[in-house]
Formats: structure tokens, C-alpha cells, sequence
């Protein structure tokens, strides 16, 4: 009966990593676009400016669970479970396609 | 520190989500009513700022469950498939709806969070006792195991009514994209009734579920431009450190307290969102 347990010890370790090294990295670059305006460095070049580092921060956040997503289409392919390669794929697609529309949405407002 | 400040914001949010990890709670259902009815932000900027917040915690605090093996990442994958079509709709509904429709919907999750949050929940796992059932779960072997911290033993479970399941993300993903918040209200009965998960897994699953779900509708937003740096920055930095401090927290404080606690200040935050949607404003603030 157990081997009807399916467990992914692997993948749920590597997501974990992940995940976890993934949030502090973004709220690393989005505590240095915070602090950009008060510790004032020199040598920063000026095309760096606080709103566009915390943008691109806020933008690693929302691609880390889309990057979790990735990986576990890829390992789930891997093990040739190819059911959940879909399933996965199809998450994916359904992301993807909202960010698109959101897009699309922009360029289709007037002025 | 004036209100709507980065250092107002990144207090306020690191305090909600302080407030919401202790009690296993995602952040976003404090900080959108915080930031509208103090911060003098719009809903639908507080909305998108909350859900970067939602983001985050998500993927904060999903390490430790998955390295317990609480979370079944199979059930998450599945269940996103309905939670992100979700929050597309949800996302696609939100820019029809007017702002008081969406204060009216986000004073009744609050009222049903407070009243969920009363009730205790019971387990109601199915045990796996061996019968071969001929449904979706099995088909997509959904079963698993765990094991339990308290009397060292692998708990297995089986995963029931997986299509009512479906149906429930469905409408958690929708609410979770209009109101910005992680929807454990509708998630954790779905897991908890529907599938029959045991408690742990349900709340590891639905918080592992919780940062994909968002990002779907925190994508769109995002690309619509929505998304304001100047609001979402701060209140994500604060929410990822509130959400450590939480989760220290839920260890040292007592639950019951703490709990009557959350219940008055869902109450108190229910009544003056339903006010907003009245148009009554009495913190001053335009929202």
C-alpha cells in the first residue's frame, strides 16, 4: 500500500533552497533601493535610481514561486511522470498568460 | 513618521505580519485595510502591494515545511491549476467592479475570518485504510505520508473529493486576486473539508500554494503597472521580517489570548471597511 505514496524528498529539499535563498535575495535588492536615497554612495550610476532597483526587486519576488514552478516541471519531466509534467506546464501557461493579458491591457488604454 | 511613509509603511507591515505569522496567518488580510483606511491608499495600489507581501511570506516560510515533509507539493500543483485560473478572473473582475464593491467583499472575508478563527478546526483526515478507490486522487496518486513531530510516526492520508477541492481554489484563487490577500480563509476549509488533508499538511500546502497563486494575479498587476514601487518595497521588506518574527512568536505566546485579540481587531477593521464602502470615511483619509 505504500508504494502508493508518492514522495519527492529531492525536489522538496531543492525547492526549500530555493525559495528560501530567493526571498532574501530580493528583499535585498529592495532594502538597497530603499536605502539608496539616505546612505547616498558615490559611484552609483545614475540610471540606478531607488524606484528602478525596487521594481526590479519586487520583480524577483514575483518570479520565485513562477520559478518554483519551472523546477518542478523540469524534475517531474525528468522522472518521466510526464501527468505531472503537464499539470505543471499548465500552471505555468495560465501565469504566463495573465501577465500577458496585462500587458496587452496597458497597450490597449488610450493616451 | 507620518502615514504613508516608507518607514510608516515597512513598520505597519512588519507588524501585521508579526501579528498574522503568530497565528499562521498570512499578512495581507491587516495590510490592506491598514494601508486604506490609514495609510490614505487606494485599494487597488494596496491590493497590489499586499499581494507582492503575499509573495513574499509565502516563500519565506515555506523551507522549514518542506523539509518536515509537511508539504505535499503534489496536491499544490494540482490545486494551482484552479487557484491561479482564479486569479486571473479575479484579476479581470477587478477592474470592473467599483472600489465600494471591493470594501463590502473584503468586510465580509474579514467577518468570515473572525468566525473561522472562533471555531477551532477538527481534523478530519481519512485514513489511509488500504481500500482501493477508484477517483481522481488515486488516479493522480495524490496519497502521502508524514511524519508526526509529536509521536515520531508516519501519518498517511489519502486525499478525498478532489473535484469540490477544485472548485473551492477556484474561488480562493478569484478572491485572493480582488482583495490581495492570501484567502487561507477559503483555503484552509477546502483542505480541510473537502480533501480531508490532516491539519499540518493543509497549512503547509496552503501556504506553499499561496505564493504561486499570488503571483499569478501580482504578474498581471505587475504588468499593467499597477504594482507601485514607493508602496509594494516597503510593505514586502516589512512583511518578510514580520513573518520571521511571527513565527518565533507563535512558540513563545500563548494561543487563546492572542486569538480573542485577532478576533476584535478583524471585527473592528470589518466594521470600518463596511463604512468605506458606505462611503464614510472616518480616519480622514480618501481612499
Amino acid at each position: 500500500m505504500t508504494a502508493d505514496f508518492v514522495r519527492h524528498p529531492r525536489l522538496e529539499r531543492l525547492l526549500a533552497r530555493v525559495l528560501r535563498s530567493g526571498t532574501w535575495l530580493a528583499s535585498g535588492v529592495i532594502a538597497l533601493g530603499l536605502a539608496l536615497p539616505v546612505i547616498d554612495w558615490p559611484g552609483i550610476p545614475p540610471a540606478l535610481t531607488s524606484p528602478r532597483i525596487i521594481t526590479a526587486g519586487i520583480a524577483l519576488l514575483i518570479f520565485l514561486p513562477v520559478l518554483r514552478v519551472v523546477l518542478m516541471l523540469i524534475v517531474f519531466f525528468r522522472e518521466g511522470d510526464y501527468r505531472f509534467g503537464a499539470i505543471a506546464t499548465l500552471v505555468l501557461v495560465i501565469i504566463v498568460l495573465g501577465a500577458a493579458l496585462g500587458m496587452h491591457e496597458v497597450g490597449s488604454l488610450p493616451g | 513618521m507620518s502615514p504613508g511613509s516608507d518607514a510608516w509603511l515597512f513598520a505597519v507591515s512588519l507588524g501585521a505580519s508579526a501579528l498574522g505569522g503568530a497565528l499562521g496567518m498570512a499578512s495581507g488580510i491587516f495590510i490592506v485595510p491598514i494601508l486604506t483606511l490609514f495609510g490614505g491608499v487606494g485599494i487597488r495600489a494596496a491590493v497590489a502591494a499586499s499581494l507582492v507581501s503575499v509573495i513574499a511570506c509565502s516563500c519565506g516560510s515555506a523551507a522549514p515545511f518542506l523539509r518536515g515533509g509537511l508539504t505535499n507539493i503534489r496536491v499544490a500543483i494540482v490545486l494551482e491549476t484552479a487557484t491561479t485560473l482564479g486569479a486571473l478572473s479575479g484579476v479581470g473582475l477587478a477592474g470592473m467592479l467599483p472600489a465600494s464593491a471591493l470594501f463590502a467583499l473584503f468586510a465580509a472575508i474579514l467577518l468570515l475570518s473572525a468566525r473561522q478563527m472562533l471555531a477551532r478546526r477538527a481534523d478530519m483526515t481519512a485514513v489511509a485504510d488500504g481500500a482501493e478507490a477508484r477517483d481522481w486522487a488515486s488516479a493522480l496518486r495524490l496519497h502521502s505520508c508524514y511524519r508526526d513531530q509529536a509521536s515520531g510516526r508516519e501519518v498517511a492520508y489519502r486525499v478525498r473529493r478532489l473535484p469540490l477541492g477544485l472548485a473551492l481554489m477556484y474561488g480562493a484563487g478569484l478572491i485572493s486576486a480582488l482583495l490581495g490577500i492570501g484567502s487561507g480563509v477559503l483555503k484552509i476549509p477546502a483542505m480541510d473539508t473537502a480533501l480531508r488533508l490532516p491539519i499540518k499538511v493543509s497549512s503547509a500546502t496552503s501556504n506553499f500554494m499561496i505564493g504561486v497563486t499570488a503571483a499569478a494575479s501580482a504578474g498581471a498587476y505587475f504588468a499593467r503597472g499597477d504594482v507601485d514601487p514607493a508602496i509594494a518595497g516597503p510593505v514586502a521588506l516589512g512583511s518578510v521580517l514580520g513573518a520571521l518574527l511571527g513565527a518565533r512568536l507563535l512558540m513563545a505566546v500563548s494561543g487563546e489570548r492572542l486569538r480573542l485579540l485577532f478576533v476584535v481587531v478583524l471585527l473592528a477593521l470589518a466594521v470600518q471597511m463596511l463604512l468605506l464602502a458606505c462611503g464614510i470615511h472616518l480616519t480622514g483619509h480618501a481612499a
